[in-house]
């Protein structure tokens, strides 16, 4: 009898979920649908919202950038989602025995903060991150999320030939000390799973503690709590979607999300189009334009080009930083410290320069079904995923674009 | 056979690891080995996956005290 049949079956179930990463388009598939739960209670999956969020209220124990009034973290939904994704990634951390705090060398924590604050420009003048304005804003038909996904793309391509050139002119940069604390000692570390049980239980705590008054935040914990671990058992990560075709040439990051955005594209539609969670005529619009954002064309390119910088150079998007954060890479917490800290300066001091110099006609609400219908919006968003897959697939056969 | 090279990519997170061993292999002739030393969890999956692709051998992974494995890649 073999080794596995001996096993426990909840042994092997856990084996099946921590034993070793799961392929990135199982990730993508259970993401997306996670992201229809949300958009069903509320509304769909942001990460630099609550990030600001954040930013906000460590600004404002200061007296700063409160003129309007703050809200609490812990009442606003994208705020807990955001310290919710680190929490499920540390939880499936910890249960893989994938836990350690690790210090990278000086110039890559460095990149980080760099990296980080690059994003938080680009989110907050692009009204939205990898996350709210592309892998949500594009099944929610969003005009302005096709035009962020085109200035992504750009801003990773010129980002990864900076960081080749760098690694060619000036290797140390990304060298030097290093250190590595709490790591499992190779077939031990059981303390790691047992860390894990107790943080999945304060999750499940938190979650019952907003259960009578706040059941739409209650959801918003669990969902989030299982997109951190998700995304880090599965190494979900925007960045690597857009960048690996052009660096190792490799699809399986791509496909990921690719995957991801169909699944979604077919539960935002229907909610949509049926106006689910609406009242009333006027919230059924407001429905369909949710996750829309005021930002077609021009905003969303220059958002979308800034974001694609920041995130190559950071190495991980805006769910990539936060469940990262989770693993403890450090240079992670350098990159989402950058965009707690300089997300609302940007909103404060750049974003209103930015409204300003662009006309109307630069920053507008693009709702496709408007201009093409359901039916033709659907078929757009679905042609042009086709299209990427097509790209990345032949691509990867090719090696054409690869830098490696 | 010997290996023909070392990398320490130790502290480094995604993308630095696979972009320093995929610029180190091209300086390898066919059946050269390399060695990389790393800490992040995501090139124990993309390291294998890259040699699957790239038609390169991977030899060996093997986890060390620290939280450190190392990987060992052979040319094809």
């Amino acid at each position: 009898m073999s080794e596995s049949k001996e096993k426990n079956p909840l042994v092997q179930l856990f084996d099946t979920f921590f034993g070793k990463h799961w392929p990135v388009w199982v990730g993508g598939i259970v993401l997306g649908l996670l992201n229809i739960l949300l958009f069903a209670i509320k509304s769909p999956w942001g990460a630099s919202g609550g990030i600001t969020n954040w930013g906000d209220n460590f600004y404002s124990l200061f007296g700063l950038f409160n003129e309007k009034g703050v809200t609490a973290i812990s009442e606003n939904n994208y705020g807990m989602l955001v310290l919710l994704i680190v929490l499920g990634s540390f939880a499936g951390a910890l249960f893989s025995k994938e836990f350690a705090i690790r210090i990278p060398p000086k110039g890559e924590m460095i990149k980080g903060f760099l990296g980080g604050s690059l994003m938080a420009i680009g989110a907050t003048v692009g009204i939205g991150c990898s996350i709210g304005s592309f892998f949500s804003g594009v099944p929610a038909l969003s005009g302005g999320a096709i035009v962020f996904a085109i200035g992504l793309f750009i801003g990773v391509i010129v980002s990864l030939k900076y960081l080749l050139w760098e690694m060619e002119k000036f290797p140390g940069w990304s060298s030097g000390k290093s250190y590595n604390f709490l790591a499992a000692k190779p077939n031990k570390g059981n303390w790691q799973i047992i860390i894990g049980v107790i943080v999945l239980i304060a999750i499940l705590l938190l979650s019952y503690s907003y259960s009578k008054d706040n059941m739409v935040m209650s959801w918003f914990i669990i969902i989030s709590g299982l997109m951190g671990l998700i995304s880090q058992r599965s190494r979900f990560c925007i960045v690597k979607s857009f960048r690996d075709p052009f660096m190792s040439g490799e699809s399986e990051g791509a496909v990921g999300v690719i995957a991801g955005l169909a699944v979604s594209l077919i539960g935002f539609t229907v909610i949509k189009i049926f106006g689910i969670g609406a009242i009333g005529e006027l919230s059924l619009r407001a429905r369909e334009l949710t996750w829309v954002f005021p930002h077609f064309w021009a905003k969303a390119a220059a958002g979308g080009f800034i974001f694609g910088l920041g995130m190559t150079i950071a190495g991980g998007c805006a769910v990539g930083t936060l469940w990262r954060m989770g693993e403890g890479q450090i240079k992670l917490w350098f990159s989402g410290l950058a965009m707690v800290l300089i997300s609302p300066l940007s909103n404060k001091f750049l974003v209103p320069v930015v409204d300003n110099i662009l006309p109307q006609s630069a920053k507008f609400r693009n709702y496709l079904p408007d201009y093409l219908g359901y039916d033709g919006a659907f078929a757009l968003v679905l042609g042009i995923l086709l299209l990427w897959y097509w790209f990345v697939k032949w691509n990867e056969r090719t090696g054409r674009f690869s830098a490696f | 056979m010997e290996l023909k090279m070392t990398l320490d990519c130790k502290g480094l997170s995604c993308p630095m690891p696979m972009m320093k061993v995929a610029k180190a292999m091209k300086d390898l002739k066919s059946g050269e080995m390399l060695e990389m030393f790393g800490t992040d969890p995501g090139t124990k999956t993309d390291l294998p996956n890259w040699c699957t692709k790239t038609g390169n051998e991977f030899m060996e992974m093997t986890d060390l005290d620290g939280g450190v494995t190392r990987m060992v890649v052979k040319k094809s």
